[in-house]
């Protein structure tokens, strides 16, 4: 592909042209791989992640109370962030009552404080607290003069001859503070390129630990930070290393998942939700971490896990226990993430699958193309009808006869069309819902891959298209970086959509080399 | 018992901006009458997510009454109104509404594009034509308009809430989540993120009141000074952040500041005695969880698990007691209540029996009686909150007395542009909406039949019966006729 091979050659010169050295000299080159970037919210997953990490609080709280996140599909897009009366009401109240449950807790404020109070008035034990626990709060060793104005808050101790009530005011305006809800990015400007900034070591530890576990720095990272050992690629890569070591890197990679393949949410009852989301989990982790094996493999595989429900949702053979364990697909067609009722359960509309909806959905998330919305003048609140079927391959073959609307439907419906076999909670049928006088053929195609017939022939498309190596790490840079990629940003996905081909499509690999690679420490200003 | 509020700050602007002592503001508010034209004047707004009919059934609608004027009939829709002893006499029903589509053609002044969903919501609320189905309102809303004639001095400028928590709908992006648009300082409209927790809305309005126990008011003494020290701390951090960023962070996080800045603001107001009429109401308690995602219709999976719905029944309920309370305690005079999202698609299983989202009952094959149960469910909370008003005693009147509420639907029935169906909820055609409140001499109880005006001239008769000098919202023009004495 042409701009496959531009990129690759890109990446050939910079490699040279830095002559094996992990410091850029060339700003001018750097600077044309850096994307944008800008201040950047907590989400309210982030937000609740970040409580459970500093303070032991594991209430979510921030769920229900802060402004609902706009998921698109990630819910992490900065530009689309606003601040409000409400955002800073819910982050008061929830600072109040989250540091007033760890005070409440001897033992998570035994954890927070760090050091046993004398007395109310004990200024040493405060200070080192103030110091220790704002720098784990704001990501960076406070400055002399914030350290002072915190310290200020020891004097309701006093009046209250408790030590602990300035110990949650303290935690309570943290909480608060926009470099706490903000992840801001200032940097050092370099070169003669203007707008470019290298990072420093506590910007790069913060960027890591979002990235890699959606919540804050833990204390060894910022202590590397603190020594300056977070400025070379290698020494990123090997602090990242070690954050994919913690299972805060699998719920990360797995939200990721989720995420992008739409099952973070899925539209059935508690139970089914929870298998669905356990068993999709379960293969995401196996081949990500526990295997390591090739990415390409999550949807490849040839087993699946279930516990008896959800066997029995699948019409598959019990592995006759409640507990989940890894069973063989065997004969029944099915095989990797997309055979899962999590995937199949996306886009369902009219009280059934909707071919167009998957058409969709398949087009924009897994080959990362754009499908223009319909033309305003289009109802697609009412299910295509024809005058001589019922059955629903002819009714939506209306559409390929309009002329206005042919163009995009016969891109989008016979992809959906391939997996109408498998309903939206991703049982087997051969008739649709309702009319047993109406087969479904499953056969399925897209225009320019070839025919498919089922989730399975599907993947093979997929992954013998080349494009989902792409796709994947476009996404992935999307979630990294809370936003949509400009074009320029096109060369460094492709740089590293290439390593992860030469790296047998090792995922862990993949998250490696962004990190490490030669922009991560960067940034460039709006 | 003395009733009457009257405005704290511009009272305590009079004198010089010195904290008072209670006794002396109860005897100016026994000067009740002499303060007459000072009694507060409220506007609210609420929107429900729905059109007025179900497709293909020629019944526009059961909401629209057949009386023309007084004492007009319910249909189902508004069946609700015969509650809180009939309620309907405080609620007027304007009829015969519509919203101009653009038919192929260039959107027309207060029109909308031909596809139907969030095509409202600029000339609905606003005024304005629509230019795309992306939810975005191109002017100012009403109630953010009203904010500046009315909110000087008040507590709380505006209370934008809604009820629905979540937008429910699993794999397409949230739209309609939004109805309230301030104009920033280039004059773009930019939307205000609703506040969907009943619980922290009760901190936030009452969690500076004074508790009557002694040993509970010096607990909330120390704790507000603490707030106080703590928010004072945050806000001047400020200072040292703010000129190391680049222009694009920086207007980000100064806005955030300028929203920390005002809430220290309404933290350091002083609280509204707690007489008469204004008492902080009975803890909500904790927020009901957030449900998950909804089918997008369905006739047959478990709508009691929780699916696509939050509670939006108790939510309702604490966010009008809250807002009835707020409005009497006189901490704001702007309210706009989202009940439901444009498309809403809030699983109404547990409000009406119904197994359907709101969205799929316009167009599933129940018609437009079954349409017309999901109304009467905001009905239901819209004629509580009206009758909560209603009987708040205040000067000679009530609070509603001197307020202005107006309930918007998403749309009518009829034909719809884009398919040329003659029976659909996607449509602009008939549609109705309610007007409650008798300030600036507003007539309660009446149905005005209002042939080939726009909702956005009721929303002018509301906004203009409490003080707005202005002759037109956005491109919209004039009052209703009859609607004000």
């Amino acid at each position: 592909m042409e701009p496959r091979r531009a990129a690759a050659l890109t990446f050939a010169l910079i490699a040279v042209g830095c002559n094996g050295r992990s410091d850029l000299t060339d700003y001018t080159q750097v600077n044309a791989l850096v994307g944008v970037s800008g201040a950047r919210r907590l989400s309210r997953t982030e937000y609740d992640n970040t409580l459970r990490d500093l303070l032991g609080d594991t209430t979510n709280s921030g769920f229900g109370t802060l402004p609902p996140d706009a998921n698109d599909p990630f819910d992490n897009d900065y530009r689309t962030q606003l601040t409000s009366p409400g955002l800073v009401e819910a982050l008061e109240s929830l600072g109040m009552s989250a540091a007033a449950r760890v005070v409440a807790d001897p033992a998570k404020r035994a954890a927070v404080v760090g050091c046993a109070p004398s007395g109310p008035g004990d200024a040493g034990c405060f200070r080192d607290f103030v110091t220790r626990f704002g720098r784990r709060a704001l990501r960076r060793p406070l400055a002399t003069d914030e350290i002072q104005a915190l310290l200020g808050l020891q004097s309701f101790s006093r009046e209250q001859n408790d030590f602990y009530t300035g110990v949650k005011l303290v935690i309570q305006a943290l909480l608060q503070h926009p470099e706490f809800i903000y992840r801001v990015e200032v940097g050092t400007p370099v070169g003669a390129v203007g707008g470019l900034y290298h990072l420093n070591s506590f910007e790069v530890a913060t960027r890591l630990s979002y990235f890699l576990w959606g919540s804050a720095p833990p204390d060894w990272l910022l202590d590397l930070a603190a020594v300056q050992r977070l400025q070379r690629p290698e020494e990123i890569r090997s602090a990242a290393g070690r954050l994919l070591e913690d299972d805060r890197a699998r719920a990360r990679v797995n939200r990721f998942h989720a995420l992008w393949l739409g099952y973070h949410q899925l539209p059935h009852s508690a139970e089914l939700t929870r298998a669905l989301q356990t068993e999709t989990a379960a293969l995401v982790n196996k081949v990500i971490f526990d295997d390591a094996s090739d990415y390409f493999d999550l949807f490849q595989a040839n087993q699946t896990y279930l516990n008896d429900f959800l066997a029995d949702h699948y019409g598959l053979p019990r592995p006759g226990s409640s507990s989940f364990q890894w069973v063989s697909y065997g004969a029944s067609g099915r095989k990797g993430l997309l055979s899962h009722g999590s995937f199949l359960s996306a886009g369902a509309k009219f009280n059934d699958t909707s071919p167009t909806q998957r058409g969709i959905f398949v087009r924009t998330r897994l080959l990362c193309q754009q499908v223009e919305p319909p033309p305003p003048t289009v109802n697609v609140d009412q299910p295509p009808t024809s005058p001589t079927s019922n059955c629903k391959a002819d009714r939506y073959a209306a559409h390929a006869t309009v002329g206005s609307c042919a163009a995009c439907h016969r891109k989008l419906d016979p992809i959906g069309f391939g997996l109408e076999r498998y309903d939206r909670a991703g049982h087997f049928r051969t008739t649709d819902d309702g009319h047993p006088e109406c087969p479904i053929s499953g056969d399925g195609r897209i225009d320019e891959l070839g025919a498919f017939n089922g989730p399975a022939a599907l993947e093979d498309l997929l992954l013998a298209s080349g494009e989902l190596e792409r796709c994947v790490t476009t996404q992935l840079y999307r979630f990294a970086m809370g936003k949509q990629e400009s074009p320029d940003e096109a060369v460094l996905i492709g740089q590293l959509a290439t390593k992860f081909h030469g790296s047998n499509r090792s995922f862990k690999q993949l998250l490696l080399d962004f990190t490490s690679h030669e922009t991560f420490a960067y940034r460039r200003d709006e | 018992m003395p009733s009457l509020k009257i405005s704290r700050r511009s009272f305590l602007q009079g004198a010089g901006g010195v904290a008072v002592a209670l006794p002396l503001l109860e005897a100016m508010v026994d000067s009740a009458p002499a303060l007459a034209d000072s009694l507060p004047k409220r506007y609210v707004v609420c929107f429900g997510g729905q059109s007025l009919g179900g497709d293909g059934d020629p019944l526009h609608n059961d909401y629209v009454p057949n009386i023309i004027g007084p004492n007009y009939d319910l249909k189902s829709a508004l069946a609700p109104f015969a509650d809180h002893n009939n309620v309907k006499n405080e609620i007027s029903v304007v009829s015969d509404l519509w919203i101009p589509s653009a038919e192929g053609g260039p959107v027309p002044p207060g029109g909308r594009v031909d596809g139907f969903h969030v095509s409202t919501l600029s000339p609905l609320l606003s005024g304005v034509r629509s230019s795309s189905t992306r939810a975005v309102s191109n002017g100012p809303s009403s109630d953010q308009l009203m904010v500046d004639v009315l909110a000087n001095g008040t507590t709380f400028r505006s209370l934008v809430y809604r009820i629905q928590a979540d937008w429910y709908l699993q794999s397409s992006p949230p739209e309609g989540h939004m109805i309230s648009y301030r104009a920033n300082g280039s004059g773009n409209p930019i939307p205000i993120p609703p506040t969907t927790s009943p619980r922290l809305a009760f901190n936030t309005l009452f969690g500076n009141f004074t508790p009557q126990d002694p040993a509970e008011a010096a607990r909330q003494e120390f704790e507000l000074r603490a707030r106080r020290s703590v928010l004072d701390l945050v806000r001047t951090s400020s200072a040292a952040l703010l000129p190391k960023l680049g222009r694009a962070d920086r207007v980000r996080l100064e806005q955030h500041y300028d929203e920390i800045r005002a809430l220290e603001n309404r933290i350091n107001a002083i609280p509204p005695p707690q007489t008469g009429t204004c008492q902080k109401p009975d803890d909500p308690g904790a927020d009901p969880p957030i449900g998950g995602a909804m089918y997008d219709g369905d006739g047959q999976i478990h709508y009691d698990q929780n699916l696509g719905y939050s509670d939006e029944e108790q939510r309702a309920r604490v966010f009008c007691d809250l807002i009835r309370m707020a409005l009497t305690c006189d901490l704001t005079r702007v309210v706009s209540l989202q009940f439901t999202t444009f498309q809403s698609h809030m699983n109404v299983y547990q409000l009406t029996g119904q197994t359907f989202d709101l969205h799929e009952l316009s167009h599933s094959a129940g018609g437009t009686l079954e349409v017309s149960k999901g109304i009467a469910w905001h009905m239901k909370h819209f004629g509580y909150l009206v009758a909560k008003l209603r009987d708040t005693p205040e000067g000679s009147g009530s609070v509603l007395s001197n307020s202005a509420l107006v309930f918007l639907h998403e749309g009518g029935h009829g034909r719809d542009p884009s398919s040329g169906l003659r029976y659909s909820a996607h449509s602009t055609e008939n549609m109705a909406c309610l007007i409650a409140g008798r300030a600036g001499g507003l007539r309660a109880g009446q149905h005005v039949v209002a042939a080939g005006m726009h909702p956005a001239n009721v929303l002018l008769t509301a906004m203009r019966a409490v003080g707005y000098p202005e002759v037109s919202l956005g491109e919209v023009a004039g009052e209703i006729p009859g609607l004000r004495a």
